[in-house]
């Protein structure tokens, strides 16, 4: 404990902005301005139109150097737009960016309330502020070590992208793969959208290389089976795949064999993680769309690995065999799901997503039918038509140009897909498909088909072990999820933990290896330097007044931010900085207030209260 | 219930230009043309499409109203050329006319 804790400062800065009339349209500034200034410990109150701009922080700047005071308030927007920006305007003035506080006046005031009301309470909330200004403290950022290492979980396209990334960056890479095999899905595909690329020589060129790269730990057929440390020191563990998992040694398992044991573990020690771990695809339900019931219903990543060895029979499609006359082509299949319309899976959920790769997929394989086997019809199905990316609608054009036949239908009335009825004319086919089709002004048209393509949609991979495991968070769809879509958009709220590729939403392989390689650049990013600062906004214990109840400990959140150590006999709490998250759960349970958070105190809080419910004007 | 009969579109062929696939049913036609109301020409575009053939016949005399002005073909962002199509239609209903006639002989 510093003695000057408890000292407040008499030198505090307001900057009160106008933010262009956006503030100053209803918060009467300069009033505000004049009722502060008053304020016992108040050097300097100041306005501006814009005090994020330059000469707005020019006014911090200068009282600084100038020696006019030691702490600052600025009341603008909220903190989360410019609270960093002002914390380096002080530390260019030379100054601990911590003897800082925000006070929001635009968000919580002037968008929110007009007239003598918005001016009151902008008061309130600088007075606020300064009362918790005069009692803040310098602070260091807690600097800690990390290691030049990142674990990659998920061989697939995302997963090797983001390990060739990050060794391309200088860091030392594990991935972990549960397969024999790298390359996940996309190893599975054939020709890919919209250009036709061979989907082997996509993986299998960057499969090698990062099979060559020395600085790349391949682990095949492994799993994560432990995961322990804080941000930039991750211990994690793990295991083989294995089917004798959970039974000992030497026991028989029916029909199986004897078990081999649980295969030992291998504990890595990585600085962050990245989450590269796919998607699932759709699998119909029994009946829908008759899969299950016809055998000529496939999904389309079926339809792909059978087209791979496609005959041809006077220019129309053989498939194992058989004559192919005629296809029809359903999109939408297990996604863009409606309550109340669809019927939801075992656990009661519907993907109300749509999966955006499977309209450029279906017309990619639908425009290589017809261009190989012109003998063969291809009818296209569709609820709309979402070619979104480059050469993508290119793509719809050309399927156009090659005969493709399109019938648009609504999800309330879905195609129907039957067994042919023998004798009926035209119906030499084994099913028959008919939809009501908006393109025929709503009119039921049917067609005759030998083979009916699923495109089934992208579900999140089953990785429910790895997420309560790591704490990440889901979306409602059930994809891993970032911190903001746009701004934090690689980011999981897990800090050192990154998302790459499918594991976070549909995407197609230029998506994923975009999302791979931004990932791995911030992986790079935040351990490059091999070292941490993080926030110093953590717990502190008073070894005084530490009674080493351990109630601190019970409370915690963050698992081992609190421990209990030995200190000359007794008991006390300590605190590890780099785990702590700063939400004061120990603060509140501490019987004899040994516990406290750096910047946030309770005697901060107490001078905000007093300040809120004093008269403004008695206070001075 | 109207059967798909996609080998019209080749039939058709004989009677002119092949460009009735490359639409995309979008109606650009429809509102542009100052003539005829009721979905013209889409609807008859439609019809070649998924092979319609006795729905083409059936509402023939639409044909016959239209001026071939262009301006559906000007203004196609498919370049499905509507006007083309509307004459390649004409010819095969004054053909299957002559068939019709033939037979009621």
């Amino acid at each position: 404990m510093t003695a000057s804790k408890h000292q407040r400062s008499d030198r505090v800065g307001v900057y009160i902005c106008y933010c262009g009339g956006n503030i100053s349209d209803h918060v009467d500034v300069e009033k505000v301005r004049a009722d502060v200034e008053k304020i016992p410990g108040v050097a300097v109150a100041r306005t501006n139109m814009f005090m994020c701009s330059d000469p707005g922080q020019e006014l911090i700047i200068e009282d600084l150097r100038q020696g006019r005071i030691d702490r600052v308030v600025v009341a603008s927007c909220a903190p989360s737009l410019h609270e960093t920006t002002f914390r380096g305007a002080i530390t260019r003035a030379g100054a601990n960016p911590y003897i800082y506080e925000h006070a929001n006046i635009r968000e919580h005031v002037s968008w929110v309330l007009h007239g003598d009301r918005a001016t009151a309470k902008a008061e309130k909330l600088v007075a606020a502020a300064v009362g918790k200004a005069r009692l803040l403290e310098p602070l260091q950022p807690i600097r800690v070590e990390a290691r030049r290492h990142v674990t990659v979980i998920g061989g697939g396209i995302a997963g090797l992208k983001a390990a060739r990334v990050l060794a391309d960056r200088g860091l030392e890479v594990v991935l972990i793969e549960k397969s024999p095999f790298l390359g996940g899905h996309v190893a599975r595909l054939d020709r890919v959208a919209p250009h036709g690329e061979k989907a082997a020589d996509l993986v299998a060129e960057l499969a090698r290389s990062v099979l060559e790269d020395e600085a790349i730990t391949v682990l095949t057929r492994s799993q994560l089976v432990g995961f322990d440390g804080y941000v930039g020191n991750y211990d994690l563990r793990v295991r083989a795949v294995s089917d004798g998992d959970g039974e000992g040694q030497g026991t028989y398992v029916p029909f199986r064999g004897v078990s081999g044991g649980t295969p030992p573990e291998l504990t890595i020690e990585t600085g962050a993680i990245i989450m590269a771990t796919g998607f699932r695809s759709y699998r119909p339900r029994r009946g829908e769309y008759g899969h299950g019931d016809h055998a000529e219903v496939v999904t389309l990543p079926e339809f792909i690995r059978r087209f791979s060895m496609a005959e041809s029979a006077d220019g129309t499609l053989v498939l194992d065999g058989r004559i192919i006359r005629s296809i029809a082509m359903i999109h939408c299949v297990g996604s863009r799901q409606i309550p109340g319309i669809h019927e939801e899976d075992a656990e009661g959920r519907l993907n109300e997503y749509c999966s955006r790769v499977c309209c450029s997929a279906v017309l990619h394989a639908a425009c290589r039918i017809r261009e190989r086997f012109p003998g063969t019809r291809v009818h296209d199905l569709y609820r709309d038509i979402r070619t979104y990316g480059r050469d993508q609608e290119e793509l719809y054009q050309r399927a156009s140009g090659a005969g493709v036949v399109f019938y648009r239908f609504s999800p309330e009335e879905p195609p129907r897909v039957t067994a042919a009825q023998e004798g009926a004319a035209g119906q030499d086919f084994p099913l028959r498909v008919t939809v009501r089709d908006g393109l025929t002004f709503g009119e039921e048209v049917e067609m005759g088909v030998d083979l009916v393509v699923l495109a089934t949609g992208m579900e999140a991979a089953q990785v429910g072990d790895l997420v309560a495991m790591m704490k990440l968070p889901v979306g409602s769809d059930r994809f891993l999820q970032e911190v903001h879509p746009k701004l934090a958009p690689v980011e999981s709220s897990v800090a050192g933990v990154f998302l790459a590729g499918t594991a976070q939403a549909p995407m197609t392989i230029g998506e994923a290896c975009n999302g791979a390689a931004a990932a791995a650049v911030k992986a790079a990013s935040l351990l490059g330097r091999g070292y941490l600062e993080l926030d110093p906004f953590v717990a502190e214990v008073d070894p005084d007044l530490c009674q080493g109840t351990g109630d601190c400990v019970r409370a915690c959140l963050a698992e081992g931010a609190l421990e209990m150590v030995e200190e000359n006999g007794h008991a006390r709490a300590r605190v590890v900085a780099a785990r702590c998250l700063g939400c004061g759960a120990c603060v509140a349970v501490c019987p004899t207030g040994a516990i406290d958070l750096k910047g946030w105190s309770l005697k901060q809080y107490e001078a905000m209260v007093d300040m809120i419910v004093a008269d403004l004007a008695e206070s001075t | 219930m109207t059967l798909v009969t996609p080998d019209f579109v080749e039939e058709l062929q004989q009677y002119g230009d092949d460009t009735v696939l490359r639409c995309f049913n979008c109606g650009t036609c429809v509102a542009i043309c100052p003539l005829i109301n009721d979905s013209f020409p889409r609807r008859l575009i439609r019809y070649i499409q998924i092979g319609a053939r006795d729905r083409i016949l059936a509402g023939g005399r639409d044909l016959w109203q239209c001026l071939h002005c262009g301006l559906c073909s000007r203004t196609c962002p498919r370049q499905a050329d509507p006007a083309e199509v509307i004459l390649s239609l004409k010819r095969l209903v004054l053909a299957a006319w002559r068939e019709e006639d033939t037979k009621n002989v």
